[in-house]
């Protein structure tokens, strides 16, 4: 209960401070027009506060022994800058302005100098230990002299390059407090310096921030005007601008320069964190390339992608095109393409291979998958929830697909039942292929559906309609090799015990048996992502103008025809923006290797390989490296996907 | 649709002639077929964990969730009492207080500063607007890995920048001691929301009615009050659209939080609490089903609840890295 009260807590100080802070920031420039001297005394404290908020975090501002603590101090800048601002925005006559605006600085300044750290702070740095030298400057006045005297110099010297409109005055406060500050503070040595030196150099510094803000006259109807409108802009934007700069654009900034320093982050290294990425054979090993063209893998793809090439062209002659790739002949010449593919994949090894495997199967099987589903719910009377189950796994997260998807394949030992839905059917395979009545009914049934297929084929070629009957055909392809197996050398999970003749089911290490166990994983992500590139291709083919279609029809187009020639065009933009998105959501894939397999039996990828090196070995500079690596492979989809959308914008 | 197909039933296509109508009929019907395979297949794994999740420990260990009508001792509670229970599960309860922790505050604040800025980028004239924009929707697709490190540096020990001539360290951000807490996490999700955040309010807030806005401002409505009293209200549904993908996003995710977290276990979202409990791989293993259910259920009310705006997210945003 603690817990829950302390998590509304913190949630309710989450939003409403940040709410609070929007709102009253607001409303505080909404006063300017209309109570300008109320408007300048918040000014003031909030200046007070934020400028001692600052030094504090610096920890310039430190408890000393026998004072009040920090948050007094605080409080009481806030006060001074207040009834400074409330001055400020009242008074006209220039002394006046001045006196106040100098005086009220000053008092900030010495408030500072009171409490400026003396003690020299140590903190834990990494294994060592770090110390903090104190703020406390210890004054060489020829020194501090000459600094004021170049800040006057500057001061004449702008006053005289802008054409001497402005006042002389104002600019000598001004670059004098500059001089000061760099003779005060930031060339002298700090660590040693007395008391009163600190109060000194502060209280002066404040005088000269002061007497410049006093030296302005007081601000008129329209500069109230101004600044209320002015305004504006950077209280909208800024607090986004910070948080972008401050998560996205310097730690990027910050990482690409620790992947050029050593493990901890201190010396320079050039580009051997890279050279170590890409010569460590776990991370790319593309020693085997020449098995590749020698691998049964490569052979199949080769002469399926023919086949369906062949049966392609057959149809397409016949309507005098070059190629027609109706749904089956199709579904070969991308399985083809994908066994070349994974023939290239699987016997390349190492992290780099296995993202870029990854990025291949999950856009590839996702794409087509999404497009299929949304195609074939298109007419569905049953759409919405055919839609929405597969459009479901999006809600779940990578973590619980991953272990929904442990279920899935989990392997029990073999003598005992299988518990998981993959190997159970598996073995289930392998037990009807060794049991002879069971193999007898399947045989019988798919060669009845082999012959029902060919009876189908005779009256597509009969009656001229080609891409049914090449389809049917090919479709056959597979059917015949599954009665091959069943009467042959069996088919499924299981091992035939040489002594007793005995048969044990046989189950597969879904996440261990390397390398198909990197394609196992992939299924998880596919199974996610399908949904969502199905809910962008549904959205864009209900686009497609029904008169074109409708066009098609009329002149004869068939089914497949009317598909390839009028709804892929017009979705073709739509292909593009799903490929780019996932090709960015695989190569940053992460949670469901993690999970499954931890990067373990060959399956790690760049993400999981980077938070080992960078959170568990704490080797900042590889890890940096390969984040790098990762940024640069995104980055040209980044660039296409800007200018794809500054088109879409005009 | 309805029109069409009797169409197709009063002229007879040369495909449906030359086929036979019995074989043209089996041939129309696949697509059917094929989708309602697809559905079975894609329900298959959910449904695996559903029904695992109320079985007993031995029940689950040796036979498949598909045989439970025939589990001897039925199906239990007792998973879910189990792993509820703060010792027993390693505090899945406390996990997704945690998980909320995350999720709200990284919805609401990023919602609330994206709005502003898209609004100043749709209707404030100011210098560099058009590069400033999109400059910011580019760092769309830059990889949340690439600022991980230095984050946790930041949140860990501060941020100190030493200026190179004068040799003086400046700190930043002071070391608040935020690294191990949900506060890291959720400042790193609404940094990472933004550039999306704004690209999405924007798209909407700018094809707002141009006369809405001029005469609002003749009426003397300055930008605060326009956009307070006009704009918000006119954006609610891509406002909504926006929570629900931020919501899932956060919610479901889990480097960022263990990397920001590490080993505080107190403090971890349920993502990486059923995580560790998935590498347990012991005792408490017929938990992990039960665990992973309810870390899903949130999302899954959520997403069938809210569907139509989630994919009205997805559609507007089919852009974000």
């Amino acid at each position: 209960m603690d817990r829950v009260i302390a998590t509304l807590v913190g949630v309710g100080v989450a939003v409403g401070g940040s709410a609070l802070i929007f709102i009253g920031a607001n409303k505080l420039f909404d006063l300017a027009p209309r109570g300008w001297r109320w408007f300048t005394t918040a000014i003031g404290a909030t200046t007070g506060l934020v400028a001692f908020a600052i030094l504090w975090g610096n920890r310039v501002i430190f408890q000393r022994e026998g004072m009040p603590p920090e948050w007094v101090w605080l409080l009481l800048a806030g006060l001074v800058g207040a009834v400074a601002g409330y001055l400020l925005g009242s008074l006209r006559d220039w002394w006046a302005r001045m006196i106040v605006g100098a005086a009220g600085g000053a008092v900030l300044g010495f408030l500072v100098g009171l409490n400026m750290r003396n003690v020299i702070l140590v903190v834990p740095d990494g294994n060592a230990q770090r110390e903090i030298a104190t703020p406390i400057p210890s004054i060489n006045y020829g020194e501090l002299f000459l600094w004021v005297g170049i800040g006057l110099a500057v001061g004449v010297a702008l006053w005289a390059v802008r054409g001497r409109t402005r006042p002389l005055w104002r600019g000598l406060v001004l670059w004098a407090t500059v001089g000061w500050l760099f003779g005060a503070f930031l060339t002298p040595e700090l660590n040693t310096g007395l008391r009163s030196n600190a109060i000194l150099a502060s209280t002066i510094l404040g005088l000269g921030i002061g007497a410049t803000i006093g030296a302005w006259p007081l601000a008129d109807k329209q500069t109230h005007d101004r600044v209320e409108s002015g305004s504006r802009k950077y209280i909208f934007l800024g607090p986004a601008l910070f948080f972008i700069a401050a998560s996205l654009v310097i730690p990027s900034i910050r990482t690409v320069i620790l992947s050029f320093l050593d493990g901890r982050g201190e010396e320079a290294v050039g580009f051997a964190n890279y050279a170590t990425i890409f010569t460590d054979a776990n991370i790319l090993d593309l020693s085997t390339w020449t098995d590749i063209f020698t691998s049964s893998l490569f052979i199949g793809g080769v002469v399926v992608a023919g086949l369906g090439l062949a049966a392609a062209w057959f149809v397409g002659r016949a309507r005098s095109e070059t190629f027609d790739f109706g749904p089956s002949n199709l579904s070969l010449v991308a399985l083809g393409l994908v066994l070349i593919a994974f023939a290239m994949f699987s016997i390349l090894r190492g992290t780099i291979i296995n993202n870029l495997w990854w990025v291949f199967t999950v856009t590839a099987f996702a794409t087509a998958a999404g497009l299929a589903v949304a195609v074939l719910a298109d007419r569905s009377r049953s759409e919405s929830f055919a839609k929405s189950i597969i459009f479901m796994p999006m809600a779940i997260s990578f973590v619980g697909a991953g272990i929904i998807w442990r279920f899935m394949y989990i392997a029990r030992p073999p003598v005992r039942d299988q518990t998981g839905v993959m190997n159970a059917l598996w073995v289930w395979l392998g037990q009807i292929s060794n049991d002879s009545t069971d193999t007898a009914i399947v045989v019988t049934v798919l060669t009845l559906v082999v012959i029902g297929l060919g009876y189908i084929s005779f009256r597509g070629f009969r009656s001229g309609v080609d891409g049914v009957a090449w389809g049917s055909i090919v479709t056959t392809l597979p059917l015949i090799w599954l009665i091959y197996r069943f009467l042959g050398p069996g088919l499924g999970g299981f091992e035939i015990v040489e002594a007793t003749g005995e048969i044990v089911g046989q189950p597969i290490q879904f996440t261990s048996e390397r390398p198909f166990n990197n394609f196992w994983l992939m299924v998880v992500l596919i199974w996610i992502q399908t949904g969502f590139s199905m809910v962008i291709f549904s959205a864009a083919i209900k686009g497609v103008p029904a008169e074109l279609l409708e066009a098609a029809k009329v002149d004869g187009a068939t089914e497949s025809q009317s598909f390839w020639r009028v709804t892929v065009p017009q979705i073709m933009p739509t292909i593009g923006v799903v490929v780019t998105t996932l090709i960015v959501t695989v190569m940053k894939v992460f949670d469901i290797v993690r999970v499954m397999t931890a990067g373990n039996f060959d399956t790690n990828v760049i993400a999981n390989e980077f938070y080992d090196k960078a959170f568990t070995e704490f080797n900042f500079g590889v890890g940096s490296s390969l984040a790098t690596v990762l940024l640069l492979f995104i980055l040209p989809i980044l660039v296409y996907n800007i200018r794809q959308m500054q088109k879409a914008a005009v | 649709m309805a029109v069409v197909t009797r169409e197709t039933r009063t002229t007879r296509s040369p495909v449906e002639i030359g086929l036979g109508k019995t074989i043209y009929a089996f041939l129309s019907s696949i697509p059917t077929w094929v989708l309602w395979i697809l559905v079975i297949l894609w329900s298959i794994p959910t449904l695996g964990l559903f029904v695992n999740s109320f079985r007993f420990r031995d029940a689950q260990a040796t036979s498949g969730w598909w045989t439970f009508f025939n589990d001897p001792n039925g199906l239990t509670l007792d998973n879910y009492t189990d792993v509820l229970a703060t010792q027993v599960g390693g505090g899945v309860g406390n996990a997704l207080l945690n998980s909320l922790a995350i999720a709200v505050p990284a919805t609401i604040i990023p919602i609330a500063v994206a709005a502003f800025a898209a609004y100043a980028f749709a209707w404030m004239d100011f210098r560099g607007r058009e590069w400033l924009f999109i400059g910011t929707v580019a760092l769309l697709a830059v990889p949340v890995q690439t600022s991980l490190l230095p984050l946790l540096q930041l949140f860990s020990g501060g941020g100190h920048l030493t200026i190179p001539i004068i040799d003086k360290t400046i700190t930043f951000f002071p070391d608040l001691d935020l690294s191990g807490t949900v506060t890291a996490v959720w400042l790193t999700h609404t940094g990472f929301a933004l550039p999306f955040a704004i690209f999405l309010l924007h798209n909407y807030i700018s094809g707002l009615p141009q006369d809405v806005f001029e005469s609002a401002q003749i009426d003397g409505a300055n930008h605060f009050t326009f956009f307070w009293r006009l704009v918000i209200p006119l954006s609610v549904p891509v406002l909504a659209a926006f929570a629900i993908f931020q919501f899932l996003w956060t919610y479901n995710d889990y480097l960022i939080a263990l990397t920001l977290i590490g080993g505080n276990g107190a403090n971890w979202p349920v993502t990486i609490r059923i995580a560790s409990l998935a590498g347990e791989f012991g005792t408490r293993e017929h938990l992990l089903a039960a665990g992973a259910f309810i870390s899903t259920v949130l999302p899954l009310v959520v997403f069938f609840a809210l569907q139509r705006y989630f994919v009205r997210g997805i559609l507007a945003g089919s852009v974000k890295g």
